[in-house]
């Protein structure tokens, strides 16, 4: 049974291609958020393996989604999807209960480098 | 993995590195408010701290991490440090190198530390907010050290690959892995910093954990993006399995074994007797074939090179030696209760290691006397209307071929007429001498045993250590030169070759031998008659514009025989300086200058002491190397 994944960012082009990547790996996307709040939401309904999450999100931010969903699942799985410059908030991410990160410009093997190490 | 290989590198940059300690802690003292050194010297005692763990030095580890937490504390209170914390932390940095030489030579359990680490504890204020730093107080502090060293967590070191992005990130995870294995202490640096974009990825702190070291490196690789991963004993354990320091340099330097460059020295002076051979049978060859010409200018030129360039990979700054110094003097002016300001001027300036290694005794010698017999005690100096502080410079000046080295105090000077009156009542200057010139004073104070405490109390014991001093430069082709002023001060000024294995020399004859004389010293060349003749204290001398250079014949002072030649009629005189000395070796010919190789030289009982070394000629045939210091 394949992995499946719950995919987190407001601009459609990043979670078509973290789509693309982890699809043609042979993960199963079961579903996407725009928002933090979304997230949220979703990740309770979909109970998904992993989680990608976008740090800058409108409504509720990657961080505080992050740790909305860690206080109900601490055992959720998520990888945080960041951009250089982006340190000091990874951090506070991690802090929040992100298990890795990856860093724009995406390269696939990296995502699903960081991918294998979240689900250990 | 077999650590020892790395033994002798952890050797060298521990050294380095409580080098800097001492530095800054000077630094400190002078300037207790400053917030500057402790920083520095925190940095310093941490990395011997997870270096001395790598190599599974449990003392060396535990000494530095006690050291560590009182440095931790002082940075925090940004308070000035009292003295007396000073001045242990000067006693924790002396032993801490003690203790890391018995390391590296497997003696680690030599040095009892217990008193130490109990006082570096005591110095701590206890904090209620980590309980298990505070050992129970009715423990005795042998005991308290024993107790707490089990407990003590393993010192962790992680590098982040240094291509990874966002290494802080990386290193916060490894944090958040750490502690699903134990309870991580003493982050460093503190989280905080993996906010920022410079941060390089390194990160230290302790585990408390039973999990087994292979385990916790296993673990922490699991993180991703690490490069490297060291897990340190907790006291008494054994050997990290770690990948050593040595994996992670990318600097541009190795260290080589000095021995190397001895025996590269050594080849190199061979291939430069053999280069002189050749160019004498090239000239003799070159009507049939001139090709051999050519063969014979390139092998020079490359033999040239590959010389040039190994000297230059000997050249140490001085700095090496030189920054143990003001520990030294602050120590020894301490001790006799005197205030003294030191500067170094010229740290930079290189010479050959073989001659550095050799100037230390020297200069600590010179150094002590400086303080001891030079510097006034403060209320001595404030009825002279002078500084109470003293002042001591120590200055390395690039001269030509020469490297000048000069220790000045501004003290109370050398008593001459004291000096006078012993070197009278010894008969080392005759009775009529009134009073005695710079140079007359370095030699009666140079010589063996010449000064006794009673009899020259300005200076007392200063000419036995000279005469070690000047042994001591003789040996390595230098000179020494003394400057004093009644209370003004004295200045010494060692004078010393840059390197000391090629040096150009003056290939002059002398009946049937050939005698060469390095070109540091010598100042020209002129024409025996073709000058003023005169006398200078009954001896032979030539008048050159318009100063008496007394002349020192060859001929006479090494006893060439009757079988020699005569002597040609119009004899060289090869005029050597050494400061302000001057004198004119009379030879009977010039051959040439040229390269020599310089090798030590045992001279036998009896033998003039006119000789440093000696070479082996082109043809094979060995010459001895003229002393410019015997015959100035």
């Amino acid at each position: 049974m394949s992995h499946t994944v719950l995919v987190c960012d407001d601009a459609i082009f990043m979670r078509t291609m973290i789509t693309d990547i982890l699809a043609q790996a042979g993960f199963e996307v079961v579903g996407e958020a725009e928002t933090g709040t979304q997230a949220v939401e979703k990740y309770r309904q979909l109970k998904p393996d992993l989680v990608t999450m976008d740090i800058v999100m409108p409504d509720m931010g990657g961080i505080d989604a992050v740790r909305e969903i860690v206080k109900n699942d601490p055992d959720a799985k998520i990888l945080m999807c960041s951009a250089m410059g982006q340190q000091a908030l990874v951090v506070e991410a991690i802090q929040a209960g992100a298990k890795d990160f990856v860093v724009k410009p995406f390269q696939p093997s990296r995502v699903l480098e960081a991918v294998q190490r979240v689900l250990g | 993995m077999d650590l020892s290989q790395y033994a002798e590198l952890f050797l060298a940059e521990s050294r380095e590195h409580l080098s800097a300690c001492n530095q800054l802690l000077l630094e400190w003292e002078r300037r207790p408010s400053s917030p500057e050194p402790v920083s520095g010297i925190f940095r310093a005692v941490h990395t011997v701290k997870g270096m001395a763990a790598t190599m599974g030095y449990g003392r060396v580890a535990d000494l530095a991490h006690r050291m560590e937490n009182l440095l931790d504390h002082l940075r925090r209170s940004g308070k000035p440090p009292a003295d007396e914390v000073l001045q242990l932390l000067f006693r924790a940095t002396d032993t801490l190198e003690k203790a890391v030489g018995l390391a590296v030579t497997g003696r680690e359990r030599d040095l009892d530390v217990s008193a130490l680490a109990a006082e570096l504890d005591r110095a701590v204020p206890k904090q209620p907010t980590t309980p298990s730093a505070a050992a129970p107080s009715s423990l005795s502090a042998a005991a308290a050290l024993a107790a707490s060293v089990p407990g003590a967590g393993r010192l962790v070191q992680v590098t982040i690959r240094p291509e990874a992005p966002l290494k802080g990130a990386r290193a916060m995870l490894v944090i958040r892995k750490a502690q699903s294995l134990g309870t991580v202490h003493r982050i460093q640096p503190p989280p905080q910093a993996f906010e920022a974009e410079e941060f390089e990825g390194r990160v230290a702190f302790e585990l408390d954990t039973n999990v087994a070291p292979a385990e916790i490196e296993a673990a922490l690789r699991t993180v991703g993006d690490v490069e490297r991963v060291s897990v340190g004993g907790g006291g008494d354990e054994g050997l990290a399995p770690a990948e050593s320091v040595a994996a992670s340099g990318r600097s541009r330097h190795i260290r080589v074994d000095l021995r190397r460059l001895d025996t590269l020295m050594d080849l190199i002076g061979e291939l430069v007797t053999a280069r002189g051979r050749l160019n004498e049978i090239a000239a003799r060859w070159v009507g049939q074939d001139p090709a051999i010409d050519d063969i014979a200018i390139q092998v020079s030129r490359l033999s040239a090179e590959l010389q040039s360039e190994i000297i230059q990979a000997r050249m140490t700054p001085v700095w090496q030696v030189f920054d143990r110094f003001p520990r030294l003097v602050r120590d020894v002016a301490r001790q006799l209760g005197k205030q003294v300001a030191f500067r170094v001027e010229g740290k930079e300036i290189e010479l050959d290691r073989a001659i550095l290694d050799e100037l230390g005794d020297p200069l600590v010698h010179l150094l002590r006397n400086a303080v001891d017999h030079g510097i006034e005690p403060p209320a001595e100096r404030k009825r002279h209307k002078k500084n109470p502080e003293g002042q001591i410079v120590l200055a390395a000046v690039r001269e030509r071929s020469t490297v000048a080295i000069s220790i000045a105090d501004d003290g109370r000077g050398i008593d001459r007429d004291k000096i006078l009156q012993k070197a009278k009542r010894e008969g080392v200057v005759g009775p009529h001498v009134e009073a005695l010139s710079d140079d007359q004073l370095l030699r009666v104070l140079a010589r063996p045993g010449f000064s006794t405490a009673d009899a020259v109390t300005a200076v007392s014991g200063r000419g036995v250590g000279i005469d070690v001093v000047l042994t001591r430069l003789r040996a390595l082709g230098g000179s020494i030169e003394i400057r004093t002023e009644p209370g003004k001060g004295t200045a010494f000024v060692l004078r010393l070759p840059v390197t000391l294995a090629i040096v150009r020399a003056l290939i002059a004859a002398v009946g049937q031998e050939r005698y060469a004389l390095p070109l540091t010293y010598v100042a020209e060349t002129v024409e025996f008659g073709t000058t003023p003749m005169t006398t200078m204290e009954g001896r032979d001398a030539i008048v050159l514009r318009d100063r008496v250079v007394p002349l020192v014949d060859l001929r006479k002072l090494l006893g060439t025989n009757g079988g020699a030649p005569a002597p040609p009629p119009r004899r060289p005189v090869i005029v050597l300086e050494m400061g302000e000395r001057r004198s004119g070796i009379v030879v009977d010919g010039m051959l040439s200058q040229q390269e020599i190789v310089v090798k030590g030289f045992d001279a036998p009982q009896g033998t003039l002491p006119v000789f440093s070394g000696a070479t082996i000629m082109g043809d094979g045939v060995p010459a001895l190397i003229l002393d410019a210091a015997g015959l100035v």
